[in-house]
């Protein structure tokens, strides 16, 4: 037993294929007829715009450690080449199923359903094709830019990620068979679908780079155009490294930055049937490798599936919307601050509303107790009730503290527009930290009562976003727990650049302790176990990729602790290896909502701990950021939260479990009762906030207005 | 319930604090933020002299920061002490000044006294630990950043306090340089805190044992550090305590730091500091020690409670003082009968002529601390012993007395005997003059050091002060030699000291 090395790289799974298999699990959901044809669109067209994010970021990454001549294997072992080709082999395998998806599945349900999405402009009738036509004069025509090449005009500059019609063209009346190349961006400023008059009772749709097909003759007047393609690249450009990638690889890319290629084309998706002289000119001039290059048997980039979701009509191929549901015991009459004194409070998002937390801040922001409020954001929504409430506290004379996080990827155009318009308010706005990200989230309330200085906090899971939490699935606590308020207070004096506090209450933090807490936390089990007595860990996460958690949870399970996780994306951690991971199970669950709470649960021997935070089991939220480990302390609070756990465990509708080989896969339901979490919280929120409303509509005195009955 | 919201801030050698407290009746001092700033003016100071300009800077921008949370929460009173780096710097009067300007703060310079008598009222503020701890033999000490102070407390009084300039960051400057390895640092810190806790000891101790020592000090806290679950560990035994020394200098710095979840540069500091506790420990064959983790931003504000009359404590302070006083009057062999009866007298005086002199009780306790030394100097010379008086007060550290008030209780000593300077625009000098007035006229009461006026009465009658005594014994030397020891007195009272005898029926 004691020489197994638990670190050894084949009990290890490669993080970049695993979150392959992630995708392949939404996939799985717009492959899954038990959905409603619209979700699978939308699950479709999250695996699009998943891929273009995991090629801009990770691939990149991997494609600069290979130009840096980094050799160095990652957690389960490969080189940067390796998992470069492994990758290539499993993305080519998911294009093709996401097309056969799309084609094979959901287009011609679609055309069932009464939406005919026309393929291709040649298919379309007389009608349509004059309003095509129309609508190319009128609306696409005057902001498109052909571009020709040819010995005076060199090969444009292709931008990231947008859609592009390559054309091959002969000048006209010209003798000699020679061609041209000429190319024009499908323009990102219009909508990417055109609804054209109905056809047949059915509402039919087209997409632009048709339009833009059927009328290229128009933009090369001199030239007869022979034909035309759309294609689409994607750049290893204006990203820096990945915060994640270890300090020796920066060193390394420094050194070598002259050879990083800035803008190197890493994807070139074409269509399918794309006329061979033409993929070969833009093979020369993107200096694409052919393993790069998807051929693709439909439209190019899916994510206009999302947008098709919200067109008019076919609701009753689309879930229902939920309304997220009031809190129970919360109420509108008092003030939450007096709420909160009664005892902590948890909110599962987005089950119940996050308007208590709006409220929260907008309620500090009038009040004339509050002296203080200081709050981390990492991503906000545009227009946020919460940023409003902010500086209308600050010009009301508090003192306001918002740590904006800039660094939160793709958000930093948007963070910059309301930290200024908060700094203008007067809050004290703290643009993140040097070499770290924040990411925790955490707000500071601090009111002056008649006993003194007294503080509520909120802690939650998700971000303050309020569009996100109708859509994440996330946890929040509101307490005013007296050691809690000391360490929030700690956190934000920190945030602010004093010094660590001596000593810390209740909450961990990275990136200085939090590795070690779970450390700590799993040894005693380990301990316990070791002990013969009952020992387990339940957590739920995002991702998990940490080698020292995962090789202390092989420890553990080594030892006999039953673990239990529940981790949506992720997992380098693989289960069944005998003597190593016999007692972990890993289940994933993709649902409507994304799945995004961290929740933390150790058995103690008896004296349970449950712990909510914002960060993963991932390096990067251990090392890098600023993360937030808080307790559930209160034992009604623990109850439910252990009750969100074990309805988490017992889904059998949208969980997939992973089995010994890593492969995931639904469960067995045969004579079992159907579990899906998703619903079975709406439901009982739903049914929370009815009893809630009853017991409130039954304080109503009844009149005895007959006077037999007294 | 009447609530003060109270800001202290400790301008140290090592890093800058400040905490801010609630007082109240019900809930006595309550900590409610804690802000630090690592900024190491000692090592400028210790090293060049004066502070530099770079961290003056930095010093001013944290403490405006200060003032924004005081703002935040809506602090009306503080108090600002600067220690030894300021202290000790050339440029101190610069600096204070730039904190002046720029932050709005009144920033004061704690003499090393001072400093470490805010320390006690702070543990005193522990009440039931400190009176239970201070009962045996004990000793407080507190290895800071430029120096160790020790006192010893004996049956609840104070005894004695002395300072070593050999503090953690001066014993890891001096010594960073010179050492080559480890090892070599090891035996190095060893020497040189061995050669000076031997010294306290032959001095000061001679054969008694230390029972308890209280640590105080900003880095010993870390020593209680179990780990980074920080569970401070506030009491251990002399086993444990050496446990924990071995198993943390068998460490690096950087392992330290990891282990205990502090800074590296905290960790490079807690070394040298657990030397000297050890060493202390072995050379006192101390058994327990208390590691209550209280600071001088706790003193201040305890002291703050006191002075305003917001809280009271039960450790009776102005003891200590007079008690360490007393002990120094011993040390250099003074006449304790009339020093006993003079300080009698001389407060006697003082009572009585509140109504013309409107002095306080500060400076009845210097008055009272003047009389008890007042013949210190004999024990060097009989020919000039006010000026040795002088010189032995100036250079006896008086735990509870500030720099200032340490010199007032000098001059009155002086002037006791000697004739008065020259009016001088120092601030003290009429409180000095009226002080010297009092004791002159009580010193001269005992002239033959016999004690004659043990019992006296007094009584104002036609612009007199009249001094009558029971004694049965011949007055006459004193009524004699007393004009010319009341000139002063009347000078600045208008009021001339009587000296009568009560005829007592036999």
């Amino acid at each position: 037993m004691a020489d197994i090395n638990f670190e050894a790289p084949e009990y290890y799974t490669n993080r970049e294929l695993s979150w392959l298999d992630f995708n392949y699990r939404i996939l799985g959901e717009a492959r899954d007829k038990e959905n409603k044809l619209f979700e699978r669109l939308k699950f479709l067209s999250i695996t699009a715009s998943n891929l273009d994010e995991f090629y801009m970021v990770r691939v990149a990454s991997l494609k600069d450690m290979v130009h840096a001549g980094y050799k160095k294997t990652d957690i389960s072992g490969m080189t940067p080449q390796e998992q470069l080709t492994a990758i290539n082999r499993r993305v080519h395998e998911f294009v093709g199923l996401q097309y056969s998806t799309y084609n094979r599945s959901l287009v011609p349900m679609l055309l069932q359903s009464g939406l005919n999405i026309i393929s291709s402009f040649k298919d379309m009738n007389k009608e349509q094709e004059k309003f095509a036509d129309a609508y190319f004069e009128n609306e696409v025509y005057p902001v498109l830019t052909p571009m020709a090449v040819d010995s005076s005009r060199p090969f444009p500059l292709i931008r990231n990620k947008t859609l592009n019609i390559a054309a091959l063209m002969k000048r006209k009346n010209s003798d000699g068979d020679e061609l041209e190349f000429a190319t024009v961006q499908v323009p990102s400023v219009l909508p990417r679908f055109v609804k054209l008059p109905d056809n047949d009772g059915k509402t039919c749709l087209i997409l632009l780079e048709q339009i833009i097909q059927k009328n290229i003759d128009k933009l090369f007047l001199n030239y007869d155009v022979i034909c035309s393609y759309p294609y689409r690249i994607m750049r290893n450009a204006d990203f820096s490294i990945e915060e994640e990638e270890s300090a020796d690889l920066m060193k390394e890319i420094k050194k070598q930055l002259k050879k990083r290629q800035w803008g190197e084309v890493i994807r070139l998706e074409t269509e399918e049937k794309i006329d061979k002289r033409l993929l070969k000119i833009l093979k020369k001039e993107l200096h694409i490798k052919e393993e790069d290059i998807f051929k693709i048997n439909g439209p190019l980039d899916l994510t206009f599936l999302m947008k098709m979701y919200g067109i008019d009509g076919f609701s009753k191929y689309k879930d229902k919307k939920y309304i997220p549901q009031p809190v129970p015991g919360m109420n509108s009459e008092e003030d939450i601050f007096t709420q909160i004194s009664k005892g902590d409070i948890l909110l599962h998002h987005p089950y119940v509303t996050f308007d208590p937390v709006v409220d929260f801040i907008k309620q500090a922001s009038r009040d004339e107790n509050v002296l203080a409020i200081k709050q981390t954001l990492y991503r906000v929504s545009g227009n946020s009730p919460i940023i409003a409430s902010l500086a209308e506290a600050a010009e009301n004379g508090k003192q306001v503290t918002v740590l904006v996080e800039l660094k939160a990827r793709f958000d930093e155009e948007n963070n910059i527009i309301w930290a200024q318009k908060l700094e203008k308010a007067g809050c004290h706005v703290i643009y993140g930290l040097l070499g770290l990200k924040t990411h925790s989230k955490i707000t500071l309330v601090v009111r002056r009562e008649e006993d003194g200085i007294k503080r509520y906090v909120h802690l939650g899971t998700g971000n303050y976003n309020d569009a996100t939490a109708k859509l994440y699935t996330d946890m929040g606590m509101f307490t005013c727990n007296r050691a809690i308020g000391e360490d929030a207070t700690a956190v934000f004096n920190m945030i602010s650049g004093y010094s660590e506090p001596p000593s810390w209450n209740k909450l961990s933090l990275a990136p200085y302790w939090l590795r070690d807490k779970f450390l700590h936390l799993i040894r005693r089990e380990i301990k316990y176990a070791k002990e013969g007595k009952e020992a387990f860990i339940v957590a739920k996460m995002n991702s998990l990729c940490d080698r020292k958690i995962i090789a202390a949870l092989y420890e553990a399970s080594a030892a006999g602790v039953k673990i239990d996780l529940i981790v949506r994306g992720i997992c380098c951690l693989r289960t069944g290896i005998p003597g190593v991971s016999e007692n972990i199970t890993v289940r994933s669950i993709v649902g409507m909502f994304l799945e995004h709470s961290r929740i933390f649960y150790f058995h103690n021997n008896g004296n349970e701990e449950v712990y909510m935070g914002s960060a993963d089991w991932m390096p990067r939220n251990l090392n890098k950021r600023v993360e937030i480990l808080f307790p559930v302390m209160d034992e009604k609070l623990k109850e439910e939260v252990i009750h969100i756990l074990d309805i988490q465990l017992a889904d059998n509708v949208k969980a997939q479990v992973m089995d010994n080989e890593g492969k995931y896969s639904r469960l067995d339901r045969r004579g079992r009762k159907k579990v899906c979490a998703q619903e079975y919280f709406c439901n009982e929120a739903q049914q929370r906030a009815k009893e809630e409303e009853k017991i409130r509509n039954d304080r109503i005195f009844t009149p005895m207005e007959n006077s037999e009955s007294v | 319930m009447a609530i003060t919201t109270f800001a202290a801030i400790d301008v140290g050698s090592y890093e800058l604090q400040m905490k801010i407290y609630e007082i109240s009746q019900k809930n006595k001092i309550v900590m409610i933020d804690h802000l630090r700033h690592v900024i190491e003016l000692g090592k400028d100071t210790y090293k060049d002299g004066k502070v530099s300009f770079e961290n003056i800077d930095e010093l001013c921008g944290v403490l405006k920061k200060f003032t924004c949370t005081m703002e935040e929460y809506k602090v009306k009173s503080y108090v600002a002490y600067a220690t030894s780096a300021i202290r000790e710097a050339e440029n101190a009067d610069i600096i204070l000044d730039r904190i002046r300007v720029s932050t709005g703060l009144e920033v004061k310079i704690l003499s090393n006294s001072e400093q470490r008598f805010l320390c006690y009222k702070a543990l005193a503020a522990q009440e039931d630990e400190f009176d239970e701890y201070i009962k045996d033999s004990t000793a407080i000490v507190d290895v800071g950043a430029g120096s160790i102070q020790i006192s010893l407390f004996d049956k609840g009084a104070l005894v004695t306090t002395q300072n070593i300039k050999l503090g953690s960051l001066r014993i890891r400057e001096l010594l960073y340089n010179i050492s080559n390895s480890r090892q070599h640092f090891d035996r190095l810190i060893e020497e040189l805190v061995n050669n000076d806790i031997q010294t306290f000891k032959r001095m000061f101790l001679k054969d008694k044992t230390i029972k308890n020592i209280i640590a105080i000090g900003e880095y010993v806290v870390y020593f209680a550090r179990k780990g980074v679950d920080n569970h401070l560990k506030t009491f251990m035994d002399r086993k444990q305590f050496m446990e924990r020394f071995d198993s943390l200098n068998s460490k690096s710095p950087e392992q330290i730091s990891d282990k205990l979840g502090i800074t590296g540069e905290q960790a490079s500091l807690l070394i040298p500091c657990a030397f000297v506790y050890k060493r202390f420990i072995q050379e006192t064959d101390t058994q327990n020690i208390w590691i209550p983790g209280v600071d001088l931003c706790d003193g201040i504000v305890a002291e703050y409670a006191m002075m305003t009359k917001k809280l009271a404590f039960r450790h009776d302070f102005q003891e200590d003082i007079v008690g360490t006083a007393r002990i120094i009057a011993k040390r250099y062999k003074a006449n304790l009968e009339h020093t006993a009866i003079l300080e009698n007298n001389v407060i006697n005086i003082f009572d009585a002529m509140k109504k013309y002199h409107g002095l306080g009780k500060r400076e009845r306790l210097l008055l009272q601390i003047s009389a008890i030394l007042h013949d210190c100097g004999k024990y060097i010379s009989m020919s000039s012993p006010a000026e040795c008086s002088y010189n032995i007060i100036m250079s006896t550290e008086i735990i509870g007395l500030s720099h200032k008030e340490r010199e007032m209780v000098a001059n009155i000593v002086k002037y006791n005997t000697m004739d008065l300077p020259e009016n001088r625009d120092d601030g003290m000098y009429l409180t000095v003059v009226k002080l010297v007035a009092m004791l002159r006229v009580a010193n001269a009461m005992d002239r033959s050091h016999r004690q004659k006026f043990k019992d006296f009465k007094t009584k104002f009658s036609d612009g007199k002060l009249i001094l009558t005594t029971t004694t049965s014994e011949d007055i006459t030397l004193e009524k004699g030699l007393f004009e010319s020891k009341t000139e002063l007195f009347e000078e600045i009272y208008g009021i001339k000291p009587v000296l009568r005898q009560a005829r007592m029926l036999k």
